[in-house]
This record gives C-alpha cells, sequence and structure tokens, in this order.
C-alpha cells in the first residue's frame, strides 16, 4: 500500500500532464492542420520559465546560473511559463506558418527547435546549460507542512485542477466559430483563404494556444520533479505526443485522453517489469519508444482516424433561432 | 444599353509559369449588374486569370481594379472580404466538415471567430451560429440540399459538390461571384437549375457574375456579356451573337460545329 499508492499518483500526474499536452497539439494539428514538430520546444519553454520564475536567483559561484530568479510562488510562475510559450508559439508561428506554402511547416518547425535545443543546451547563462535547472522545492509543501508523499497526492489534485481548465480551454475553442474556421483551414486553407479567412492569422492563434497548454503541461513537470534539462526534452519526445495524439484521434479532445492513456500510462506500466540488464541503460525507454512506435503503426494500419475519431457534429446540435422550424429528420437522400 | 459602370477591369494581366506565358497582356472589363462569361479553349489562361483576379496567384505584371480600387496586390482572403468570391475549377469544398458546417464557414464578420469571444464569451458564437445556420437551412432548402445537411461535404456526389459550392457562395452574401465552371460535369436538369440560381442571385441580390464556361448554350442563355480568351490574350468581347459573327473568334474557339449553328 504504502508503495502502490504513490506510485499510482506518479501515473496519474503523467497522464494529466499528458492529456494537456495532447490537446496542446491537437488545438495545433488536430484543429487547425499546423504540423508543429517541435511541440516539445513549447513544453521545454513552460517548464524552464515557470523554473526560473520560482526558483531563487542562480549565482555563477556555485555553478547554478540562470536568469530571473525571482522566487515567485508557482502558481505564477506557471501562468509565466505558460504565457512565455504561447509567445514563442507565436514567433515560431510567424517563422513557420505562411499563406502560399503549407507543405514547408513540419521541416520549419524542426529546423527552429533544434537552434532552440542548441542555444539552450549550450549558452549556460540562460537556464544553466545541459545542466539545467535543478533545486526548485516542491511547491507549496513548506507552507502546508506537508511530506513528499503527501505532496504527490496534492499535486495530482492541483494537476487535475489545472487539466480541467485547459480541457475547457480546448473544448471551447473547438466548438467556437473559430474552431470550425480552423478546421476548414485545416481540410483545405486557399478555399478557406477564398472565403476572407485570414489563415495565417488563424493558424497563429491556434499555434500560440496550442503552446500555452504545452507550457501548461511542462509548469506542471517542473513543479512535480524540481528540475528540467536538455536530456527532458529531446525531439523524440515530440514524437510521443504526436503518437499518443494519432493513436487517440486527433480533432477530439477525448481522442487525446484515449491516446495519453496509452502512451503515458499503459506503455509505461508495460516497461516497469522490464529487469534491469547489466550494461543496457538505456533499455527501458528504448522499448517503451517500441512499443509507442508499435501502436502507431496498429492505429495508422487498422484505425486511421484513431480509437476515438472526430465527432460529426449534427445538425439538431446546432441551435436555430427559438420558433424556427427544425426540419424533420431523415428525409432521405437529396433528389436531383 | 446603360452608361457602363466597371466593376472589375483587368489591364494588361501577364503570368507566366517558369518560361511559359499562362496570362499574357490580358485586358477586359465587367459592367456592375450582368453576367459574363470567359469563354476559350482548354489551356487559353483562364483559371490562371481567375486566380490572379482573386489573389491566389501573385500578380506579376498589369493591374486589376475592382469597386473603383486597385487591387492588385491584395491577397485573396482581403478580396474576399471586398466582397469578390471565387470558386475552383474543381471542386473545394472542406471534406471532413459536414454539408451544414460547410455553409457556416463562409459568413463574413463573425464575431465567434475572437479567441476572447470564443473563450470568455461562447454565447456570442452560438447566437451568431443560429442567425446563420436558420439561413443555412433555407439556402439548403433552395439547393435541394437540406436532406444531406449532416453528411461529411467529402462524401457528396460531383454534382451534389457542384450545387453546395454555390450554396456556400451565397452564405458569403458576396458582391461579385468569379465562378471557375460552375457546371462542369453535371447532367442538363442540374445545369438548367444551377443557371437558374445564377439568374436568381443576380436578380434578387444584386450579384455580378463573372463564369468560366465551355458550354456555350449556358453562356447564349444567361450572359450578357462575354470575353475571349486564347493563348493567354483577350481576343475579343461582345454578346455571344456578335462573336460569332469575329471570324478570329470562331477560328480560335468556336470552331466548325458552332459555324453550322450560325447557318441554320
Ligand atoms: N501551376 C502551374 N504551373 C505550370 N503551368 C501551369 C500552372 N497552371 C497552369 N499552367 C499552364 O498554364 C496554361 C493555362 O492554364 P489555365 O488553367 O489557366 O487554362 P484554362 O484556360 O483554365 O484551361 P481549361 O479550360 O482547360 O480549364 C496551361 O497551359 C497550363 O498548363
Ligand atoms: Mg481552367
Amino acid at each position: 500500500m504504502d508503495l502502490i499508492l504513490p506510485y499510482l499518483a506518479t501515473l496519474a500526474i503523467f497522464f494529466f500532464v499528458y492529456n494537456i499536452l495532447t490537446w496542446g497539439l491537437n488545438i495545433q494539428f488536430g484543429y487547425a492542420g499546423v504540423l508543429d514538430f517541435t511541440f516539445i520546444t513549447f513544453v521545454a519553454c513552460g517548464a524552464y520559465f515557470s523554473g526560473v520564475f520560482a526558483l531563487g536567483p542562480g549565482q555563477k559561484s556555485t555553478g547554478f546560473e540562470w536568469i530571473l530568479g525571482l522566487s515567485w510562488p508557482f502558481p505564477i510562475a506557471l501562468v509565466m511559463g505558460a504565457l512565455a510559450a504561447g509567445l514563442l508559439g507565436i514567433v515560431i508561428g510567424l517563422i513557420a506558418i505562411n499563406r502560399l506554402r503549407s507543405d514547408y511547416m513540419a521541416i520549419v518547425t524542426l529546423a527552429t527547435g533544434t537552434v532552440i535545443y542548441g542555444l539552450v543546451s549550450n549558452y549556460t547563462p540562460l537556464f544553466d546549460g545541459f545542466d539545467g535547472l535543478a533545486g526548485l522545492q516542491t511547491p507549496f509543501t513548506q507552507w502546508l507542512n506537508i511530506n513528499y508523499n503527501q505532496f504527490t497526492y496534492l499535486w495530482v489534485g492541483f494537476c487535475a485542477v489545472v487539466m480541467v481548465i485547459c480541457w475547457f480551454i480546448a473544448q471551447r475553442i473547438l466548438n467556437s466559430p473559430l474552431g470550425r474556421t480552423m478546421r476548414a483551414i485545416r481540410e483545405d486553407q486557399e478555399a478557406a483563404e477564398a472565403f476572407g479567412k485570414d489563415s495565417v492569422r488563424v493558424r497563429l492563434i491556434a499555434m500560440s494556444m496550442g503552446a500555452v497548454l504545452a507550457g501548461v503541461g511542462g509548469a506542471l513537470l517542473m513543479g512535480f520533479i524540481g528540475a528540467f534539462n536538455p536530456a527532458g526534452w529531446t525531439s523524440g519526445e515530440t514524437f510521443v505526443v504526436w503518437a499518443a495524439l494519432i493513436v487517440g484521434g486527433r480533432g477530439n479532445n477525448w481522442g487525446g485522453v484515449v491516446g495519453s492513456f496509452v502512451v503515458a500510462v499503459l506503455v509505461n506500466e508495460a516497461t516497469r517489469y522490464i529487469p534491469p540488464i547489466p550494461g543496457n541503460a538505456t533499455l527501458i525507454p528504448t522499448v517503451r519508444n517500441m512499443l509507442i512506435g508499435a501502436s502507431l503503426i496498429a492505429v495508422l494500419w487498422l484505425r486511421p482516424e484513431g480509437i476515438i475519431p472526430e465527432a460529426r457534429r449534427r445538425f439538431y446540435q446546432l441551435p436555430l433561432l427559438p420558433g424556427r422550424r427544425t426540419p424533420a429528420e431523415g428525409v432521405g437522400s437529396a433528389g436531383s | 444599353m446603360p452608361e457602363a459602370d466597371p466593376f472589375l477591369r483587368v489591364e494588361h494581366l501577364s503570368h507566366s509559369f517558369g518560361g511559359f506565358k499562362a496570362v499574357d497582356d490580358c485586358t477586359f472589363e465587367i459592367t456592375r449588374g450582368t453576367i459574363s462569361a470567359l469563354i476559350g479553349p482548354n489551356g487559353a489562361g483562364k483559371s490562371t486569370a481567375v486566380g490572379l483576379i482573386a489573389g491566389a496567384l501573385k500578380v506579376q505584371a498589369g493591374r486589376v481594379y475592382f469597386d473603383g480600387h486597385d487591387v492588385t496586390r491584395l491577397p485573396a482572403y482581403k478580396m474576399a472580404r471586398r466582397g469578390l468570391l471565387r470558386t475552383y475549377q474543381v471542386s473545394r469544398e472542406f471534406p471532413l466538415l459536414t454539408v451544414m458546417e460547410n455553409l457556416l464557414v463562409p459568413p463574413p464578420n463573425q464575431r465567434g471567430e475572437s479567441l476572447l469571444n470564443a473563450l470568455f464569451r461562447p454565447s456570442v458564437g452560438r447566437r451568431q451560429d443560429a442567425a446563420l445556420a436558420s439561413r443555412a437551412v433555407d439556402v439548403l432548402e433552395t439547393y435541394g440540399l437540406l436532406p444531406l445537411r449532416d453528411e461529411y461535404a467529402g462524401n457528396l456526389s460531383g454534382g451534389e459538390k457542384r450545387l453546395l459550392e454555390l450554396a456556400r457562395a451565397e452564405m458569403a452574401s458576396p458582391k461579385f461571384m468569379l465562378l471557375d465552371e460552375p457546371m462542369a460535369g453535371i447532367n442538363p436538369a442540374l445545369i438548367a437549375r444551377l443557371d437558374g440560381h445564377i439568374r436568381r442571385l443576380r436578380d434578387q441580390s444584386g450579384i455580378t457574375f463573372l463564369l468560366v464556361e465551355h458550354n456555350l448554350d449556358v453562356v447564349e442563355r444567361i450572359c450578357d456579356q462575354v470575353v475571349v480568351m486564347a493563348l493567354g490574350r483577350t481576343l475579343a468581347e461582345g454578346s455571344m451573337a456578335e462573336l460569332r459573327q469575329n471570324p478570329e473568334v470562331v477560328r480560335a474557339y468556336l470552331g466548325g460545329g458552332l459555324d453550322e449553328r450560325a447557318v441554320g
């Protein structure tokens, strides 16, 4: 019992965080068709910035150095991390999103992310380079006077609350005329432009809102682990979020829940029982990535639209004006 | 004929793909309130000209004036916001949106498209959608598409997609419709219905039309004015009857079949 509960709590935290991440990528790709191949960069941005807002000042003399170091309360640091990620989303979006060529998005996001990765991991004054941020006190523990296990349960609750807020953000966008326009742009950018839709602006909104959710997820990880460094956001991690979204089903947020459950819970759970083999330190992450890849291939073969496909919006779901007659259902197919 | 009021004027428009001049010094005028046709042999540069006017292609040389303004450099979405709506030679429906949703995308100035309204005041979008959906029901009824409202647009037949294209265009409430072969690949009964819709829109909503069209019966029936293009150039302008007398036009496009009819 003493071991099981904290373990389940940890799984729940990763599940919740991955929900937020897949919803973020869903806003970018599932709604608006933006091929963001550097999603993890936004997660990192949220983690780093929430970290430097919450951490105390870094001192070069002690071998820890980073910008800011403001010792702000963690919830405010989380918001700052999310905002920083949203801004980065606009910056990368401005580089990658083009009115005439949408086929460059994937390669441009990947390239931009690689540049940022190189910069952050080598330029130590920013976030302490390869060593990264470390030493963040678990939030709320001092204030509430609780131990680490209690903190873990508290963090499950905190993540759940944040996750619900993110769910509302994602759902409200999806179900608004903005979401409809995003999906239209995803389906046919040029045709949407022919109806007066500014596809670059709309895709920038999707890019930055997705990045905000990524940043929130990153901040939650930062608060939980207390440390963050470049080993945690290699480009392979972007693939994990993509796999979760494709496996679960894009264009609807329940798909993201299923996908992150498969990828963040089932696969992790399955690889937990692999015994450590001496000399094979990377065995578990390797097997994990193989399992994720295999589930992705299986879904693409058997059910390419994902386990939960995008829901069709039926007409009776649309609110008509009061008093407006609703045409009888099931009239049959259109005559000539 | 009343004093000409050019709604659209194209001057010395040219465009090449690589070294190939698809549109080469093309010049014509479209009078407000008319239904006009742009005709010409395959590869004459009609669709390219449509793309240039609509802002989907960058103009390399020449000018486009729309509604009294120079719009040569405007991108497609700004042209649409000025009231020019173009359709494509191949239907460009949003396949994974339902027919109904396809009709809710075009209307301009949707307040629910603002991020702040979407996040904090969803009722704004819902209320506007309610009004738009009611209008869309009427439009769908007019085009006989109402029973298909919940179908994915990608699943419609070719002819149904053509109807959807025009229904969507109507939802955008434009001032000018630039239709690239709206009747391509549909049966004669449906053609009669489509040209009825075009005339209705002109008469009721005062929309000016320019159609790219190969079906000369349709052109004859509904168009007031015809522009002929060949090899990227405007060859002639006038009524269908005038063009039949023009030996250049007959040689370039109308050919033998129509000579017989001109005689008969
Ligand atoms: N994107 C492109 N790249 C290269 N060549 C092109 C491109 N688009 C059109 N062309 C060429 O330009 C010429 C004009 O094409 P366009 O589509 O404008 O003709 P059209 O008059 O619309 O013909 P149709 O009646 O067959 O539709 C053709 O020879 C075509 O091959
Ligand atoms: Mg053409």
